[in-house]
């Protein structure tokens, strides 16, 4: 398992649209995505987990992924978070 | 009478169709095949997806794109791959049939977002309702309902419209809506501005009082309902439909014409927003420009300052909406009545004329250099129209000292300069209004403000509203004086305040020579018709009756008798 601690930096945090961008991606790989957020783990492939998580601008948040694709699957992950999730 | 909101103009007048909303009922019944059941429950989401994305198609047509929004927001929702799981999870280790699987993760879903502690997720407890409902009618095999074979001059009375009602509702059958729930920004309110049928939301116990068959008037511009009408009252909303169709149909022929006098003298109506959506109001309601876009809303609601990139975005936006046309961007206006908590302003005794807008933004001028140089940048990335307002000056030695910023701003970065004007609404600045405008490329008179400083009277406080009043004499000369300095110096005024669309001050402001009346959106083709009835020579002469008035009243007395 790989871990990274990241802070979210978009405005709208893991609402809607951003939320889709990000699990669209995590679907690609076969790794289990959690993302532990104020002590609770959310399941980061479901969107609606994600929604339900609350998950607002300037959360910190650690990605936790498991499996064969771990790496590559973090690093995505970190990226998409950074970049802003899409948003305009 | 029945009272509700008016959430779509006109009148409509017609019989009562009651939709009364489906009973979804199944029976709790043990699962035979686990794997069967597991497989009822998919192909009822993918007959979900399928049916939701051909409803969104239709309403991309039919209604606007924002809508079909939604619902495809419903497809991504439903597609989330571990809710169905923890569905699959009930039926297989419970025995639940597909039905109450559904119905209990759904709801689960529904309470976590009803209990969250920010509004925009709140809000999607409403879309986890819909999605719920669909689904289970699927499972169930109830037929949607569908609105497109009502009788000519139906009056809809429901408790709520939802998308799948209304995709291929005919307009013309439909004399109105009426609904139980719903507010402005429901489904409904939003589906009947868009086909233009006049609707009552949120009316108690519609269902109950207006029965099937029935006659109804429904008065959307007021928000009533009238069950079982006189013969007086029929004939008295008819003669007010045809008259609200009437001028309707006159200001559509301003849609789409330059803003002229009677006379021909060129002038221009923009739009006052609030946020970038409001851009494509603006550009809707035939706006010739932005004359003011404030900038609050990007700092309200939030923790923290919203970052350069999220500015540019926002600024662009707005430009990108109106192609070709002017957007004039105040800086950030905070103080005074608007209160943005991170931003730790110490209460004052007298706000109003403490720590706000141009005095904040010089003292912090790490967070106004971000603003400008976004500004700045959505100028040169939007192709030039973006136009810089600086609020509340009462000092020359202020606007220079923006200038200062945006140069030094421009310097580094090696981009243009923007025009930077001054929104003038300070009694200072008028009475330096012919020094500021050798500092500025253009002015825009905030009359809102102004009028309470000129008159010294707190326009929230009822006990001197009656000092507080554009007409006032006093008033009207500073408008004179300071439209008078920007002509002198050659630079465009405008006003963005309330009286730029006040019939009754029009034929002064021409008089006076202002250029650009900036109003709200829905103001823009009253404003333009308005304008087009004077000529310059007929303001002059009233205008030179007006100035040698005593009083407010008097004035209001006079330009009443004059109106056109």
């Amino acid at each position: 398992m790989v871990t990274k601690t990241i802070k979210v930096t978009n405005s709208q945090g893991f609402h809607m649209r951003p939320a889709t961008v990000f699990v669209n991606e995590m679907a690609k790989f076969s790794s289990d995505v959690k993302i532990i957020f104020n002590g609770t783990e959310v399941n980061g492939k479901s969107l609606m987990n994600l929604i339900a998580a609350c998950i607002k601008f300037g959360a910190e948040i650690e990605l936790r992924c498991d499996g064969d694709d771990e790496e590559a699957a973090l690093a995505k992950a970190v990226e998409l978070i950074s970049s802003g999730l899409g948003e305009e | 009478m029945l009272k509700g909101i008016a959430a779509s103009e006109g009148i409509g007048i017609g019989k009562v169709v009651c939709i009364r909303p489906q009973k979804i009922t199944y029976e709790q019944r043990p699962v035979i095949g686990v794997h069967k059941e597991m497989d009822r429950l998919h192909g009822a989401v993918e007959e979900f997806v399928r049916k939701t994305n051909e409803l969104a198609d239709k309403m991309e047509k039919s209604v606007n794109p924002k809508e079909a929004r939604i619902i495809r927001g419903h497809v991504t929702m439903m597609s989330d791959p571990i809710m169905v799981s923890q569905m699959d999870e009930l039926i297989k280790k419970d025995n639940k049939c597909a039905e109450a699987a559904a119905e209990t993760v759904l709801d689960m879903f529904g309470n976590m977002f009803r209990s969250a502690d920010d509004e925009l997720t709140r809000q999607r407890a409403t879309d986890v309702e819909d999605i719920k409902a669909r689904l289970l009618k699927i499972l169930i095999g109830i037929e949607d309902i569908n609105l497109k074979d009502l009788p000519a001059g139906s009056v809809i009375v429901t408790e709520d419209l939802t998308p799948s009602m209304t995709a291929e509702l005919d307009k013309e059958n439909v004399a109105a809506i009426v609904t139980e729930k719903g507010g402005m920004t429901s489904h409904s309110a939003i589906l009947s501005r868009a086909l233009e049928i006049p609707a009552v939301l949120s009316v108690m116990g519609a269902m109950g009082t207006l029965k099937d068959g029935s006659n109804v008037i429904v008065d959307g511009i007021h928000g009533e309902v009238i069950n079982e009408p006189t013969m007086d009252q029929n004939e008295q909303y008819r003669k007010a439909g045809v008259e609200y169709i009437e001028e309707k149909r006159q200001l559509q022929a301003f849609t789409g014409r330059d803003t002229v006098t009677a006379d021909g003298v060129a002038k221009q109506v923009f739009c006052n927003i609030g946020n970038p959506k409001d851009g494509i109001v603006a550009r809707d309601k035939d706006g010739e420009g932005v004359g003011l876009f404030r900038t609050e809303f990007l700092f309200m609601d939030r923790d923290s300052m919203p970052g350069e990139d999220e500015q540019f975005e926002a600024y662009k936006k707005v430009c990108d909406t109106l192609p070709g046309k002017t957007v004039i961007i105040r800086t950030l206006d905070v103080g005074g009545d608007k209160e943005i908590p991170y931003m730790n302003l110490v209460k004052e005794d007298n706000p109003f004329l403490g720590f706000r807008a141009v005095r904040y933004c010089l003292k912090n001028k790490k967070s106004y250099r971000l603003q400008l140089r976004a500004l700045i940048r959505a100028n040169q990335a939007a192709g030039g129209n973006l136009w810089i307002m600086v609020p509340m000056v009462a000092s020359a030695d202020e606007i220079i000292k923006v200038k200062q910023l945006i140069k030094e701003i421009c310097q580094e970065e090696d981009l243009p300069e923007p025009k930077t004007g001054t929104m003038i609404e300070t009694p200072a600045a008028c009475m330096m209004a012919d020094v500021l405008a050798e500092h500025c490329d253009f002015f825009s008179i905030g009359t809102n403000d102004l009028t309470q400083y000129i008159m010294a009277a707190d326009r929230g406080n009822s006990d001197v509203a009656y000092l507080y009043n554009t007409y006032d004499p006093a008033v009207l000369r500073a408008l004179k004086m300071i439209i008078s300095a920007g002509k002198q110096a050659g630079i465009p005024v405008g006003m963005c305040g309330e009286a730029a669309a006040d019939p009754m001050l029009i034929p002064i402001l021409i008089s006076f020579g202002l250029e650009e009346f900036s109003v709200s959106p829905t103001s823009v083709l009253k404003t333009r018709r308005e304008i087009s009835r004077w000529t310059v020579a007929e303001a002059d002469k009233i205008t030179d009756k007006v100035m040698r008035l005593e009083t407010a009243s008097e004035v209001r007395k006079y330009l009443e008798e004059v109106r056109k």
